[in-house]
């Protein structure tokens, strides 16, 4: 349907309920006319009034951040019809207690290592070889082979395990105690409440917008600003994993190791801008489309 | 007052919605009448109307998951309007990104320790870079990294949570 004497065309949310689309239109911002899919993901689980109630609650300046985030919303609800966001949020707490178990493995062997090698230099200062290569081979090649061999022992974490990790590792966020919706598997509801209001107050907070590629692994999009604040509102949100694992603290003492952070801000940057190139590479269908035009900008 | 099917009250959705909860209402199993907040958020936010279509979409046996996955967003979208639980998926998302990073970095230094161990017993002396010796690690020690897709180490017996299995 298209404006009388107008080229404009009418947006996606008007074309859907056959109405004229007026300049005022409040949805015509952000359900462009080639985009169906997203409003029909949209319109699905919430409803035009639902939306623009929502909007009309929302600061005039947030309001870009909130219709991204109820598209974003709806497009988790058409890819996983019964759980939605919560079942991402599963996906990625799974996710993050794997990578802290390999973690904790790693560093384990390169602990066993460092002191290997200290006691291969104690072994150097305490005794003048005349050859030193048999010195050194003296006792030690066994164990070089010995440390490197269990980190490829490991044994895959029992599907048991991954059952109470959905509980011990939520548990360990931040928890807004509620009321308890859980009567069903195993999402611990009124765990999985993680704050970041207090860090979305300024505006600043930047938004990851997953949306998987053919192959199923998600591509992660990021806004154009990274702010000290986001990086703190991971932080927190790392710290919150130290009930779980005590040597979380070790990994902070480790700062020689790892990225320091300018690094990480820039090189995440880059690999963002990477992601985001990715992004806009796939167009399988409009739901895509609205990911790569999906960017939030630093609200002040 | 209508009763719904096992007990004397309406559910939670009726009660709020002002009709008669009958035997075969589909809110009844899920909004008891003593949660009578978790409706209110899901009507709030989503519409009866929505929640309703979404739970005939559904197979019985998976509606409570629905429904309640339901009454998590809502709520998280009570509480923070602008982002709801999307602000929660990226701050796990963030911190995937940093475990990444930082397990590609010590298994870095893991390889860097175990060449330079391997090149010490081989030769008997050090050699100083690390990154000279890189080209040479030997496949043996290397630790599959979700950063490339080397297939490499046969299997670690890692099981590896990562994005390939939606």
């Amino acid at each position: 349907m298209t404006l009388k004497g107008g080229t404009t065309q009418a947006c996606a949310a008007c074309k859907f309920q056959r109405r004229k689309c007026t300049p005022e239109c409040l949805l015509a911002p952000y359900f462009p006319a080639d985009q169906p899919k997203v409003f029909l993901n949209v319109h699905k689980l919430f409803g035009v009034s639902n939306i623009v109630k929502i909007l009309k609650d929302v600061d005039p300046s947030q309001k870009k951040n909130a219709m991204e985030s109820i598209i974003v919303q709806a497009s988790y609800r058409d890819k996983y019809p019964v759980r939605g966001c919560v079942e991402e949020i599963c996906r990625l707490q799974n996710q993050i207690w794997l990578h802290e178990e390999e973690l904790h493995a790693v560093y384990q062997q390169l602990e066993m290592c460092r002191q290997h090698q200290q006691q291969q230099h104690q072994g150097i200062h305490h005794v003048v070889p005349d050859d030193l290569a048999s010195q050194l081979e003296l006792g030690m090649a066994p164990r070089a082979a010995n440390n490197a061999l269990p980190l490829f022992n490991h044994a895959p974490q029992p599907q048991q395990q991954q059952q109470q990790v959905y509980n011990t590792s939520v548990a360990a966020l931040p928890v807004s105690q509620q009321h308890s919706y859980s009567n069903s598997n195993s999402v611990d509801y009124n765990s999985l409440y993680i704050e970041s209001k207090e860090n979305n107050n300024n505006g600043t907070n930047p938004l990851w917008v997953p949306y998987a590629n053919n192959n199923g692994s998600p591509i992660a999009m990021q806004s154009q600003m990274v702010t000290s604040q986001a990086l703190s509102m991971h932080q927190e949100a790392a710290g919150d994993y130290d009930e779980m694992h005590p040597f979380f603290e070790t990994i902070d003492d480790r700062q020689s190791y790892i990225y320091s952070k300018e690094a990480y801000e820039s090189s995440s940057e880059e690999s963002l801008k990477d992601s985001r190139k990715c992004t806009e590479h796939v167009a399988e269908n409009e739901l895509k489309s609205a990911a790569a035009c999906f960017s939030l900008t630093s609200v002040n | 007052m209508a009763s719904s099917s096992y007990s004397n009250s309406p559910c939670a959705a009726c009660k709020f919605l002002r009709r008669k909860c009958m035997p075969d209402c589909i809110f009844a199993p899920y909004f008891p009448p003593e949660e009578p907040q978790k409706f209110a958020n899901v009507h709030k936010i989503f519409g009866a109307s929505n929640v309703s279509k979404l739970l005939n979409e559904v197979q019985p046996h998976q509606r409570e998951d629905a429904v309640n996955s339901l009454a998590y967003e809502a709520e998280a979208r009570i509480k923070d309007p602008v982002y709801g639980c999307v602000g929660a998926i990226s701050v796990l998302q963030r911190q995937v990104i940093r475990l990444q990073k930082e397990l590609d970095a010590t298994n870095a230094d893991l390889i860097r320790y175990t060449c330079n161990e391997m090149t010490t017993l081989h030769d008997g002396r050090r050699i100083g870079e690390a990154s000279s010796t890189f080209s040479q690690s030997p496949s043996a020690y290397y630790y599959p990294s979700p950063w490339n897709n080397d297939p490499c180490a046969g299997d670690a017996g890692f099981h590896r949570g990562g994005g390939n299995h939606m």
